[in-house]
Parts: structure tokens; C-alpha cells; sequence
């Protein structure tokens, strides 16, 4: 297996992306991980905050057509992810604060995925003018598997085998 | 740019003087915490104004705008919740962000964004969106606003990421 990871790491491309030291590699790719998070999380917390109550003026049903923008940011952060994994695959992908990662991102996906068939797929008129109490757990339950996959995202610098090109350090 | 060194000098020497970097230094966890939150943060604040630029730019018809600009105080929180945890950071390490160039442009995209933002409001712009319907289209003044506000909160996130890359400080 670490064979394996080591091909990886040691390919061209993957070498390029983590020391060639162009601000088109490495930061380019970090950069768009953070715009994806921006549009994948950021309409997530808003439509969080409104089945929680706040801003109720604010009509649920068009809000739906926020998931077209949030699969775009997932999509960008999977193939900026899966990039940054290649980079530095010996190190990130033998560190379990990654997994844990991992894990938050996809029960926050799922509870999202699980909104959108409760709320704005399968909801009757009734259900978007009062959030249903299972629907309201769901949604802190979404919100704080973000806060964790963040979290443990940014601690993937902090925590396990220390990765990124020689002299430089994750940890900003 | 060099106009804000002088300044982010003054400011460091003060950060040292009253010992807030030796405590930061003290605690390892406040740093990866205060960046954790970060970005949290930026979640909240891209994810209000975001939606609202959107709708202004002409997608997302449907949604009344009235109710969005009432959300502005959350993004406000978001924005305030990354100004502490900025200060932090910078408090922890201000070697590392004075006479860094992409930090002096992330401070300056903020601050247009904040002229912007307030330019929206005092010019009644904000007003004249907020008694449209759910599908009117914004008047050509609110568009432009929302293309400037979406380009440095973007340009933001593109600096702040820049900060150990571009530049001597790292």
C-alpha cells in the first residue's frame, strides 16, 4: 500500500503541484478548496439558519435552487481535495484526523441530501411554514458535522504525519 | 500598498508590549483553533451576502430580497467572529502577515467591500431592492454593487489563501 502511495506522490504531476513553488500549483488548488468550501458550506448554513427560524420571511421553496451551487462547490473541493491528497498522498492519506474529515462530510452531505427530500422535495405547504421537529435536528445535525469537518480539516496541519513541500509548513 | 506598513509596524510593537503574543505562544491549540473558525466564519458571512449578491445578480428570481438584507446582521456576525480569529492570528504571528504583501491586499479588498456594502445602504439602493417582488430585476446600480461585492469577497478568500505563499514572510 505505501508503495503504491509513494507512486502516487512521486508522479509528475503530483510533484509539480507540491514543489515547483509556481503560485499555479499548490495555492492555486488550496484556493479553489476554500471557494468550494465558501459554496458548498455557505448556502448550506444559510438554508440552516432559516429551517432553524431565523429570517422566516425568507420563502423555503425557492432555496432549492441553491443545491445546483452547493454540488458545484462539492465538486470543486473533491477535485481540489483529491488533488492535494496526490500532492502529499504518503502523508495525508496515513493521517486518520483525514478520515475523520471524511466521515463529518459525508453525514453532513447525507443530512443535507435528507433535507432536500423533506423539505423541498417531499414537503407539504404545511412543513415549510413550520420546520417539522425532526427536520430542525437534522439540520443542527448538519451544521455541526460541517463545523467538524472544518475543523478537522484544518487540523489535518496540525495533527498526524507533517506533509506539504520540504520548507514549508501547512500550518497557515 | 506600502502606505499600511507604518501602521501594521505600530500595531505589532503593541501586540508585543502587552504580552498577547506570549500568551498565544502559550497555548498551541488557540492558533489551529482561531483558524478552524476562520473559516467557519467565512461560511457564514459568503453564504449571506453570497445569496444575496446572486439574487441581485440576476439568479436565483424567487427569492424577495426584503428578507435577505434582514439576514445581513448574521453575516455581520460572521464577518465579527473573523475579525476576532484574525486578530488572533495575527496576534500569534504578526511576523508573519506584516510586510506581507497578499495580507495588505486582503485588508484592502475588505475594505472596499465594506465601502461597497455602505454605499448600497446610504445611496437608498438597499431601500429601492427591498420593496421589489420575489422575480423583479435589480436596478443596474444594485447589479454593479453585487459583481464588486462577490469579486472582493472572492479576492478576499484568494489573499487570505495567498498569505504563506506570496511574499517574503514565510
Amino acid at each position: 500500500m505505501m508503495h503504491f502511495l509513494q507512486w502516487v506522490e512521486n508522479l509528475g504531476f503530483s510533484t509539480w503541484v507540491r514543489e515547483s513553488g509556481s503560485v499555479w500549483s499548490y495555492p492555486l488548488i488550496l484556493f479553489l478548496h476554500t471557494v468550494g468550501l465558501g459554496f458548498l458550506v455557505g448556502p448550506s448554513v444559510a438554508i440552516g439558519v432559516r429551517l432553524l427560524g431565523v429570517g422566516k420571511g425568507l420563502p423555503l421553496p425557492p432555496m432549492k435552487r441553491l443545491y445546483p451551487l452547493m454540488w458545484m462547490g462539492f465538486w470543486i473541493n473533491a477535485i481540489s481535495g483529491f488533488i492535494l491528497l496526490m500532492a502529499d498522498a504518503t502523508t495525508k492519506l496515513t493521517n486518520w484526523d483525514f478520515y475523520v474529515k471524511l466521515v463529518f462530510i459525508g453525514f453532513a452531505v447525507w443530512a443535507q441530501q435528507l433535507i432536500r427530500k423533506r423539505v423541498f422535495d417531499e414537503g407539504d405547504e404545511q412543513d415549510l411554514v413550520i420546520v417539522p421537529r425532526t427536520t430542525r435536528y437534522l439540520t443542527i445535525v448538519m451544521l455541526v458535522c460541517w463545523t467538524f469537518a472544518i475543523t478537522a480539516g484544518r487540523l489535518m496541519a496540525y495533527l498526524g504525519p507533517v506533509s506539504g513541500a520540504p520548507g514549508l509548513t501547512n500550518k497557515f | 500598498m506600502l502606505f499600511l506598513f507604518h501602521y501594521i509596524d505600530m500595531f505589532t510593537k503593541w501586540l508585543k508590549d502587552i504580552g498577547l503574543q506570549a500568551f498565544i505562544d502559550h497555548y498551541p491549540w488557540i492558533i489551529p483553533g482561531s483558524q478552524a473558525v476562520h473559516f467557519f466564519g467565512l461560511a457564514l458571512l459568503f453564504g449571506i451576502i453570497g445569496l444575496l449578491d446572486l439574487r441581485m445578480m440576476g439568479f436565483l428570481r424567487g427569492l424577495p430580497i426584503r428578507p435577505l438584507t434582514r439576514l445581513i446582521p448574521l453575516a455581520m456576525a460572521g464577518f465579527g467572529v473573523n475579525v476576532v480569529t484574525g486578530f488572533i492570528l495575527f496576534a500569534g504571528a504578526p511576523y508573519m502577515f506584516a510586510h506581507n504583501i497578499a495580507f495588505e491586499w486582503k485588508m484592502v479588498f475588505i475594505l472596499i467591500a465594506g465601502i461597497n456594502a455602505l454605499v448600497f445602504l446610504v445611496s437608498g439602493l438597499q431601500h429601492k431592492c427591498e420593496t421589489l417582488g420575489p422575480n423583479d430585476d435589480v436596478p443596474i446600480g444594485a447589479k454593479a454593487v453585487a459583481v464588486v461585492s462577490m469579486t472582493m469577497w472572492i479576492g478576499v478568500m484568494f489573499w487570505g489563501r495567498m498569505l504563506p505563499f506570496l511574499g517574503n514572510a514565510f
